[in-house]
């Protein structure tokens, strides 16, 4: 008796929930399914006159919508230094990007421009730990906005390399220059110079002393996601302040910090102020590949070339030794510089043990003198 | 200076406590064979010829154990839990099963976990092959399943609300048929284990899979 009363109960119990499974079939379950809600998204509205900044193509401009991360970047020391003649001023004016610009480093998300100028971009993955300056405590990574016309129909704001020209022996594949036919007509963050507004992705605390692309003066970005600018400081008071230990200070009152609710502005521009916004760098930590100069002279077509000393930070070691600087192409679309000397090392123009030493054989199209006249 | 070696046993200066193992085994073996006694312990042995004995009066059984089995309502995954059913019956029986189990899986934007409660009321058809009972079971019910979904990366992003987390519940109509062997181990205690394929309805389609089960029964 009691037996049978144990397995009634139970069937009763289990067969109610049964029955309603074999009746009901109701669901709610996504799973991995459905809309995918994304971690941030960012309003664009573009402003300006584009007609009067459009150049003629082939084809009807497709604008675009890129949001880009930035990359920590540090210029080399010939396109910052003072130019030791107009030659070497010329070089550095062709070939060196400005010194205060926002440098790409990767292409988020993209989104097509509507008729209207307003755009809506998505993110769906936080920015990942190689765009971002910091440790685990307190970093943070910034993007800015880009407005460009997809000529290569790719979908995706491309990035282009220098072009440099090669050494002697100098077959690395990882040297190839990449052209990027997308030409870019508006960003909310071009340079430090200038005012800017770009999206913020912090995590943690924040570093008030950390250069990178600083807002000294302004508030903190808030946490995860936000849209901060800044009015901008000019090149002189950044160098001022450089040789002070210091960073360049920012006008608080032009400084904001909100959420992604409030839309980025941003202004049509003509692609030839804005052309590095497409422009990777290989080495980001101001550091120099030297070459060593090949024996027959080199395509120097549309390309400016300079002779200036190696810098030696007033070490003494240069000892006068001298670089040829050559530029990219004029019609390259990223500039960038190619460094030539006649004694030294892949990593170091000043290295004790050179790689390569022919300055008593230089090469017959060598332009420039062996050694600097002290 | 030459190292001669450890000393041999028939050193005639070697201490007795350095008679290699294997001359002291064989001593051992030696008097065990020639001086044969019966142990003090043997008359107090833990194990008799009854410690086996099964006895299976009853046509109650009542069973549990750990559950593995494919997730009702995820397309991938390991889902582990327990389960316990009660049967009645001879060759013709009937019960009702219950089991929990549990599934993490993750895609990229999502971490999503399935608790499913499988409920069924079971018949079977069993037959006795000596200690073991071999038998063949259908089960038919519902499994609720309750889910519970993470947007990946969303804490860090500051989501929150249904932007981050998310859950719901469904019942689905699901069935079962599973082979089961039972062994009699000792007295009442038999080791259970079933495995089939299973069924469920989902969102008006069929969503095939499969269940298995480690156990102990209990039969009086």
């Amino acid at each position: 008796m009691m037996r049978s009363a144990v397995v009634i109960g139970s069937v009763a119990v289990v067969g109610l929930g049964g029955l309603i499974g074999l009746a009901g079939g109701c669901s709610d379950l996504s799973g991995f399914g459905g809309a995918v809600p994304p971690l941030a998204t960012v309003r664009v509205e573009v402003t300006g006159d584009f007609a009067s900044v459009r150049v003629p193509g082939p084809i009807q401009p497709a604008l675009r919508v890129a949001l880009v991360w930035g990359a920590q970047w540090l210029t080399e020391p010939l396109c910052i230094l003072p130019p030791d003649d107009a030659g070497a001023a010329a070089v550095i004016a062709a070939g060196c990007r400005d010194a205060f610009g926002f440098v790409p480093d990767r292409v988020a998300t993209n989104a097509p421009l509507a008729p209207d100028g307003s755009a809506q971009l998505s993110l769906l993955d936080l920015p990942a730990p190689d765009v971002m300056v910091g440790d685990v405590t307190a970093r943070v990574a910034y993007a800015s906005v880009v407005v460009y016309d997809d000529r290569d129909g790719d979908g995706t704001l491309t990035l282009g390399r220098p072009n440099r020209l090669r050494g002697r022996e100098d077959d690395r594949p990882d040297d190839q220059a990449t052209s990027t036919k997308d030409l870019v007509y508006a960003a909310s963050f071009v340079s430090m110079t200038e005012p800017d507004t770009r999206l913020a992705f912090r995590e943690g605390g924040f570093n008030t002393a950390a250069a990178f692309y600083p807002r000294s003066g302004c508030g903190d970005p808030l946490p995860s996601f936000s849209i901060v600018s800044a009015g901008g400081f000019s090149a002189q008071d950044a160098l001022a302040a450089q040789l002070r230990g210091a960073l360049p200070p920012e006008d608080p009152g032009a400084c904001r910090e909100v959420s992604t609710d409030v839309p980025v502005a941003v202004v049509f521009r003509a692609p030839a102020e804005l052309h590095e916004l497409a422009c990777v760098e290989r080495r980001t930590d101001s550091s120099i590949r030297y070459r060593e100069p090949p024996a027959d002279v080199p395509d120097l077509t549309n390309r400016t070339t300079g002779c200036a000393k190696v810098p030696d930070f007033g070490s003494g070691k240069g000892s006068g030794m001298i670089q040829l600087a050559i530029s990219g192409r004029s019609d390259d679309s990223c500039a960038g510089l190619t460094h030539y000397v006649l004694r030294g090392c892949r990593e170091d123009a000043l290295c004790e043990l050179p790689d390569w030493d022919i300055t008593a054989t230089p090469p017959s199209w060598w332009p420039c003198p062996v050694q600097a006249v002290q | 200076m030459i190292d001669s070696g450890p000393p041999r046993s028939k050193d005639r200066n070697l201490p007795a406590a350095r008679v290699p193992l294997a001359g002291r085994l064989a001593v051992v073996l030696a008097c065990g064979v020639a001086f044969p006694q019966t142990s003090r312990a043997d008359g107090d042995a833990l194990l008799t010829d009854d410690t086996w004995r099964y006895r299976s009066a009853g046509d109650l059984a009542v069973d549990g154990g750990l559950v593995l089995g494919f997730p009702a309502a995820l397309p991938t995954g390991l889902a582990k839990g327990i389960g316990a059913g009660v049967t009645t019956g001879q060759k013709l029986a009937w019960g009702a099963r219950a089991s929990w189990v549990t599934a993490t899986e993750s895609s990229l934007p999502w971490t999503v976990t399935h608790s499913d409660l499988r409920l069924r009321i079971t018949g079977a058809v069993q037959k006795e092959a000596g200690r073991g009972t071999l038998g063949l079971r259908l089960g038919l019910g519902g499994t609720l399943v309750h889910e519970s979904r993470v947007r990946n990366q969303g804490m860090r992003a500051g989501l929150s609300g249904t932007d981050l987390e998310s859950s719901a519940f469904a019942m689905l109509p699901a069935a079962d048929l599973d082979a089961v062997i039972a062994l009699h181990v000792a007295g009442p205690w038999l080791l259970v284990t079933s495995g089939g394929p299973s069924v469920d309805v989902l969102d008006g389609k069929l969503h095939a899979g499969w269940n298995a089960q480690l156990g102990v029964a209990w039969q009086p």
